[in-house]
């Protein structure tokens, strides 16, 4: 199965996001921003319906364009405004979507087309998003390894930080720009539907046996290797569809790590 | 022969001029001006919503002025002398899903200490423990910062503080969640860091009896300074009248100390 092309881009885009996804999870769950991701996931349907609107071939670029303002907008109305964020993301969630289904309806775009975005898709996997993940891959681990203090600190406790000096305003918006990267090219494999899971699962089961952050990011980013590729053999062996069945071997990890936890000592 | 040694002038640590702020049109300080000096344990009292915990967040600028001006250590600039100042939240928000170990935590705020994920742990505690001898952290360490009780977790980060070795203390209700016997050893522990480093310390407190025997200087804050001034000046009827609204009684303790109670 590793001879064929479609396969080895799939298996390298998993090797590639899931522990990047992973690795931002631990910190997304802490963060309860895992809301957050789900509306930065679904206003990649928007970005996709543009892209079919340009008559772009492959629609990563305007999703990364599209999450990113979304994302940003979070930030700039939670700022500005007294709305709850929750009600922002809801109104960005819902809002982008419906703009996305309404644009894609209008383009006539195939349901093929549609479900392969909503639930993932080996074959969907093409030479650009390798690059766009390797080089994501690279620069987050660049920016968030000598960072990772930093970013601990102000997730433990953001006053906290800005008073021993974090940058927090600039560290928050690094942040959310990997976040939202990282989440708009998971979507070919996992879905707009399921991307979510791909940051929350593998994060909670590595809490289950962890004592330690560091111990929960080691494993955390394990066991998202583990769910990820495994879930895309899987998914090849079995002719299931890809995100689904990365997202059920990740839950049967955390089952498993959840049975280590409560074994009678 | 003429002596014209001068005489000595304590430093002004902390320095707020006609301090005014409000959220949303509400005026929550209203012209403060208050002056810290060097060496003294400064204790800010008032009723809930008074504005204590917002000074203490204008002091350390995580709050934009309507008006007015804070000095520390001399300087407008204030995140220019951060390094000096220590400040410990009311609370921790930390989510249970993130188990960041005590050793972890307290490992952020030390140079050598912050690259703890790629060290051993013998390396970061043989750091901490040096700096921090006499707060009995050892038995903490291994624990998750999520669940300490509210007296250990004041205490660890009170020494997250100490680790920056800051020349202002800031303590906003240390006491906030923390049973009986735990208030005593926090209060013991302060009273402590004062004596052996010599730091400022600024604390804000419901906690009359405790203001009265450990702080040598009160403000009474309730949007506009009430009054100031040591403890015994402003532990009356009175002043606290003025600050709470309500009236105040002093008791007489079984050690003959006037230990006022608001009620």
């Amino acid at each position: 199965m590793l001879t064929e092309a479609y396969m080895q881009r799939a298996l390298v885009a998993a090797l590639l996001l899931a522990p990047l996804c992973a690795f931002l999870g631990v910190f997304v769950t802490a963060r309860r921003m895992a809301f957050f991701s789900d509306t930065v996931s679904h206003a990649a349907l928007a970005g996709i319906a543009v892209g079919f609107w340009l008559g772009l071939s492959d629609p990563t670029i305007p999703m990364i364009l599209v999450g990113l303002a979304v994302a940003f907008a979070v930030m700039w109305l939670k700022q500005k405004t007294d709305l709850l964020t929750d009600t922002i993301m809801a109104l960005l969630l819902s809002g982008s979507v419906s703009i996305g289904i309404i644009m894609l309806s209008l383009l006539k775009a195939s349901h093929g087309d549609i479900h392969r975005f909503l639930f993932g898709d080996i074959l969907a996997v093409g030479p650009l998003d390798l690059w766009l993940a390797g080089g994501l891959a690279l620069l987050v681990g660049a920016g968030a390894l000598p960072r990772l203090s930093d970013l601990t600190l102000l997730t433990a406790q953001e006053e906290m930080a800005s008073v021993s000096g974090v940058a927090v305003v600039r560290l928050n918006y690094l942040f959310v720009t990997a976040l939202t990267l990282t989440v708009a090219l998971s979507i070919r494999l996992l879905g707009i539907v399921l991307v979510t899971s791909l940051l929350v699962v593998p994060s909670a089961a590595a809490r289950n046996v962890s004592r330690s952050l560091r111990q929960q990011i080691v494993l955390s980013v394990a066991s998202g290797l583990a769910g990820g590729c495994g879930g895309t053999l899987l998914a090849y062996q079995l002719d299931t569809p890809c995100g689904p069945t990365i997202v059920l071997a990740s839950i049967a990890i955390f089952l498993t790590t959840l049975g280590i936890k409560h074994w009678p000592s | 022969m003429n002596s014209t040694a001068p005489i000595p002038v304590a430093s002004a640590v902390v320095e707020v001029k006609d301090l005014k702020l409000s959220f949303d049109g509400r005026t929550v300080l209203d012209g403060v001006s208050l002056r810290i000096d060097s060496g003294q344990i400064v204790a800010l009292i008032g009723p809930n919503g008074s504005g204590k915990t917002t000074l203490l967040r204008c002091l350390v600028g995580l709050e934009k002025l309507d008006s007015g001006s804070i000095r520390l250590f001399g300087e407008e600039n204030i995140p220019s002398v951060l390094p000096r100042v220590g400040y410990v939240p009311q609370r921790l928000a930390l989510d249970r899903s993130f188990i960041l170990s005590v050793r972890e935590f307290l490992a952020l705020r030390r140079k050598e200490t912050r690259h703890w994920f790629w060290q051993s742990h013998r390396r970061t505690d043989a750091v901490l423990l040096e700096n921090l001898p006499h707060l009995g952290l050892e038995s903490l360490l291994n624990l998750p910062l999520a669940r300490l009780s509210g007296g250990q977790l004041q205490r660890v980060l009170i020494a997250f503080s100490l680790l920056g070795q800051p020349d202002l203390l800031l303590l906003d209700e240390p006491t906030a969640g923390v049973d009986l016997p735990g208030e005593q050893t926090i209060y013991e522990l302060i009273s402590e860091i004062h004596r052996r480093h010599r730091m400022t310390v600024v604390l804000v407190s419901h906690d009359l009896a405790m203001v009265y025997r450990q702080a040598s200087w009160v403000y009474a804050l309730n949007g506009v300074i009430c009054c100031e001034g040591t403890p015994e000046d402003v532990m009356n009827a009175e002043s606290l009248k003025a600050a709470y609204g309500i009236h105040v009684t002093p008791y007489h303790h079984h050690h003959h100390e006037n230990h006022p109670h608001a009620h």
